[in-house]
C-alpha cells in the first residue's frame, strides 16, 4: 500500500460520506428513495420533493458535514500542539467557554416575559466571544507561567478553566429561570436539527478561511510530532507555530460550537481513526481527519432521526454511539502503537 | 514533607469538624458536642443523621478518588488521566439507569450495588480491549479505550434517559453526584475498598517509582511492568467504584487532587509513597470543603457538587501552578 497515492487512500472515505449524504437526505419523517433524492438535487424532482430536500434536509446534512470537519480538524491540531493524544476541544475549555457565552447571552438579553430583547442571530457571536475569551485566557495563563513544559501547562490551565466554565454554566442555569435553562440545555447537547443555509455558509466560510493557513503550515504540523528538541533542530520555531495552530483550533471550535452546540467526541476520536485508517505521516492526513469528522456527525444525526421516531434525539448524544464501536474495532484490529 | 502531611491532616480535621456545624442553621460547638455524645432533639438528629454521614462519606469518597487519580496518572504517565477514564462513572451510571428503568430499583442500597457492578464491568471491558490491542504495555491505548468506552456507555445512558423522562427525574439526584442524603450504611461498601486500595498502593509504591522511567529502563531493573500496571489500574478501579457507589459520579476531584499533592511537596521529585499520603489527604480535604460550600452557596438549596468542586479546586490549582515554577508534573 506504500506506493498508493493519497487520493486513492481517501477515495473509500469520500465514497462513504457521499453515499451517507444521499441516504441522510432521503431519510426523515417522509422517506424518499435515492432516485427521487437525486432527481430533486438535479432540479428534476417534484415540487414537494425539491422543497423538502433543499430547505429542510440539505442544510442539515451540509451543516453536519462541515461542523464535523471543523471539530475534527480542531482536535487534530490540538493533539499535535499540546502533544497529548487525549487533547480535544472540550478538554481545553474552548467548548465550555462557548457555552458560557451562550448562557450569559440568554441571561442578559431576556426580559421579564422570557422573550429575547435582541435577535437570536446574535447567539453565535456570543458563543464565539466566549470561546475566544477562554481560549485566549488558557494561552495567556500558560505563557505567563514560565518554566515547566508548555504543552503540559496549556493542558492543566485548559482543564482548570473548562471546569470553571462548566461550574459557571451550571450555576447560571440554576439561578436563571427554567425557560432559559431548557433552552440552554438543548443547545449544550449539540444538535444540527435547526440548520439554515446561513449556518452552513458561516461554517463553510470559516473552513475556507483556515484552509490557506493549514496548507502553509502542513510541514509544521508534521514536525510537531517530534519531541521539542528534534523539532527545533529541523528548523521549527516552536512557540510561533504552536500559538498559530492553537489559534486556528480555537477559531474552528468556536465557529462549529456556535452553530451546532457542544457536540463532543468527534474532535478526540476522528484524528485517531484517521491515523489508523490513513497514516498520520502521509500527505492528505488532515483531509482524512476532516472526512472522518464529517462522517461521524452525519451518521450520528441520521441515527438520531431514526432511532426513536417521532422523537428526534440531539446528534451530540449519539456521536459516541457511532464513533466508539468504529474506533474500538480499529484499535483492536490495528494493533499499532498509539503513543 | 512530614510537616506538609501533618498540616493537611490538621486542615482536614478542622474542615470535618466545621462541616458538622455549618449548614442551613449554624450550631454552636456545645450543641454539636452534646449531639455526638448521644443528645436528643431535632438539632441532635440533624447533626447525627444528616451532617455526620455526609461528612464521613465526603472524607472516604474524596480520599478514594484522590488516590485513584494518582494511580491512574502515574501508571499511564499522562497528566490528563482520571478515574472516570476507566469507564467507572459511565459504567456505574448505565447500570443504575438500567436498574431503575427496567428493573424498577428504588432503594439507595440497590443503586449503590448496581453502581459498583457497573463500574467494575466497564473497567473489565476497558482492560480486555486494551489487552487485545497489545496489552497493558501501552498506557495511551488504555486511556483511549477507556475514554471511548466511557463515551459509548454515556451515550447509551443519555439515550435511555431522553426516551424515559420519568427515570430522569428519579435519577437526577444520583447522576449529579453529591454527598448529601446518602445512608451511612454505604460506608460498609466504600471504607473496605479504600483500605484495600491504600494498603495495596503502598505495596506498589516502589515499583511505581521505577515506572516513572520509560518501560525499558523499568524492566532492566527487574520490575514486571505489565503486572505492576495492571495491579495499579485494578486498585484505581476499585477505589473509584467505591466512590461512585457512595456519591454517584463525582468529576474533577480525582484529576485535581494528585496535581495539588504533587505541587505541595518540597522535594524536586517526591516519592510515590509521599504522594499517596498527600493525595489521600488532599482528596478528602477538597471533598469536605466543597461539601460545606455546596450547602451555603445557594442556600436554602443545594448547589451541584461538580460546580462547587470546580469553584474550590480551580483557584487552588491555578495558585499552586503559579507558586511552584520550573517543575513539570
Amino acid at each position: 500500500m506504500a506506493g498508493v497515492s493519497p487520493l486513492v487512500r481517501l477515495l473509500p472515505v469520500m465514497l462513504i460520506v457521499f453515499v451517507l449524504t444521499l441516504a441522510a437526505t432521503g431519510i426523515g419523517s417522509s422517506f424518499m428513495p435515492p432516485e427521487r433524492v437525486v432527481a430533486a438535487l438535479a432540479g428534476q424532482g417534484s415540487r414537494m420533493d425539491e422543497v423538502i430536500v433543499w430547505t429542510l434536509r440539505l442544510p442539515r446534512v451540509a451543516l453536519a458535514i462541515l461542523a464535523g470537519a471543523a471539530l475534527a480538524l480542531a482536535g487534530a491540531l490540538l493533539q499535535r500542539v499540546v502533544r497529548n493524544p487525549m487533547a480535544s476541544p472540550s478538554v481545553l475549555g474552548i467548548t465550555d467557554g462557548a457555552a458560557v457565552g451562550v448562557v450569559l447571552f440568554l441571561w442578559l438579553f431576556s426580559d421579564q416575559a422570557n422573550n429575547l430583547t435582541v435577535s437570536i442571530h446574535w447567539q453565535p457571536l456570543a458563543a464565539i466571544a466566549g470561546a475566544a475569551v477562554f481560549g485566549t485566557l488558557v494561552i495567556a495563563l500558560a505563557s505567563l507561567d514560565r518554566g515547566g513544559s508548555k504543552p503540559l501547562k496549556i493542558i492543566l490551565y485548559g482543564i482548570a478553566l473548562a471546569a470553571l466554565a462548566k461550574a459557571a454554566v451550571t450555576l447560571l442555569i440554576i439561578l436563571g429561570p427554567v425557560y432559559r435553562a431548557s433552552q440552554a440545555l438543548t443547545w449544550l447537547t449539540g444538535s444540527v436539527g435547526a440548520a439554515h443555509w446561513q449556518d452552513v455558509l458561516a461554517v463553510g466560510l470559516a473552513l475556507a478561511a483556515v484552509m490557506p493557513v493549514l496548507l502553509l503550515q502542513r510541514l509544521t504540523i508534521r514536525q510537531l510530532v517530534l519531541d521539542p528538541q528534534s523539532a527545533a533542530v529541523t528548523g521549527l520555531s516552536l512557540d510561533r507555530a504552536q500559538v498559530c495552530l492553537l489559534a486556528v483550533a480555537v477559531f474552528l471550535t468556536a465557529i462549529a460550537t456556535a452553530h451546532v452546540g457542544a457536540i463532543g467526541f468527534v474532535g478526540l476520536v476522528a484524528p485517531h481513526v484517521a491515523r489508523i485508517f490513513h497514516g498520520q505521516f502521509r500527505s492528505g492526513y488532515l483531509v482524512s481527519v476532516a472526512l472522518t469528522g464529517s462522517f461521524l456527525v452525519l451518521a450520528a444525526d441520521t441515527l438520531a432521526r431514526i432511532i426513536a421516531p417521532p422523537l428526534e434525539l440531539p446528534a451530540g448524544a449519539l456521536t459516541a454511539l457511532v464513533g466508539a464501536p468504529l474506533f474500538l474495532y480499529l484499535l483492536v484490529k490495528g494493533r499499532q502503537s498509539h503513543a | 514533607m512530614r510537616r506538609t502531611a501533618i498540616a493537611l491532616f490538621l486542615a482536614l480535621c478542622a474542615a470535618a469538624i466545621f462541616s458538622l456545624h455549618a449548614g442551613l442553621t449554624f450550631y454552636s460547638p456545645h450543641t454539636v458536642f452534646a449531639a455526638l455524645m448521644g443528645g436528643e432533639g431535632a438539632d441532635a438528629l440533624i447533626v447525627t443523621t444528616l451532617r455526620l454521614p455526609r461528612t464521613a462519606i465526603g472524607v472516604v469518597c474524596g480520599a478514594s478518588l484522590g488516590l485513584s487519580g494518582l494511580l491512574m496518572q502515574s501508571v499511564t504517565r499522562n497528566p490528563l488521566a482520571e478515574p472516570g477514564l476507566l469507564g467507572v462513572n459511565a459504567g456505574g451510571a448505565l447500570f443504575v439507569t438500567f436498574g431503575v428503568t427496567v428493573f424498577g430499583v428504588a432503594s439507595l442500597a440497590g443503586i449503590g450495588i448496581a453502581a459498583v457492578l457497573g463500574a467494575l464491568a466497564a473497567t473489565a471491558l476497558v482492560f480486555s480491549i486494551s489487552a487485545s490491542t497489545g496489552g497493558a504495555g501501552n498506557p495511551a491505548t488504555t486511556l483511549l479505550a477507556g475514554f471511548t468506552v466511557a463515551a459509548l456507555l454515556a451515550s447509551f445512558t443519555q439515550t435511555l434517559l431522553l426516551i424515559d423522562e420519568t427515570a430522569l427525574e428519579t435519577l437526577l439526584f444520583w447522576l449529579s453526584g453529591s454527598f448529601s442524603d446518602r445512608p451511612i450504611g454505604l460506608l460498609q461498601l466504600g471504607l473496605p475498598l479504600l483500605v484495600v486500595g491504600a494498603i495495596g498502593s503502598f505495596f506498589l509504591a516502589t515499583p511505581l517509582d521505577v515506572l516513572r522511567l520509560d518501560d525499558a529502563s523499568a524492566r532492566s531493573v527487574g520490575v514486571n511492568v505489565g503486572v505492576v500496571r495492571l495491579a495499579a489500574l485494578g486498585l484505581a478501579a476499585l477505589l473509584a467504584a467505591g466512590a461512585v457507589a457512595m456519591a454517584g459520579p463525582v468529576l474533577f476531584l480525582g484529576l485535581v487532587a494528585p496535581h495539588l499533592a504533587r505541587r505541595l511537596t518540597d522535594g524536586v521529585l517526591p516519592s510515590t509513597r509521599q504522594l499517596i499520603v498527600l493525595s489521600l489527604l488532599m482528596g478528602a480535604l477538597i471533598a469536605v470543603l466543597a461539601d460545606i460550600l455546596a450547602r451555603i452557596i445557594v442556600a436554602p438549596g443545594e448547589a451541584p457538587m461538580s460546580a462547587v468542586l470546580a469553584l474550590v479546586g480551580v483557584p487552588m490549582l491555578i495558585h499552586l501552578l503559579h507558586r511552584r515554577k520550573g517543575l513539570a508534573a
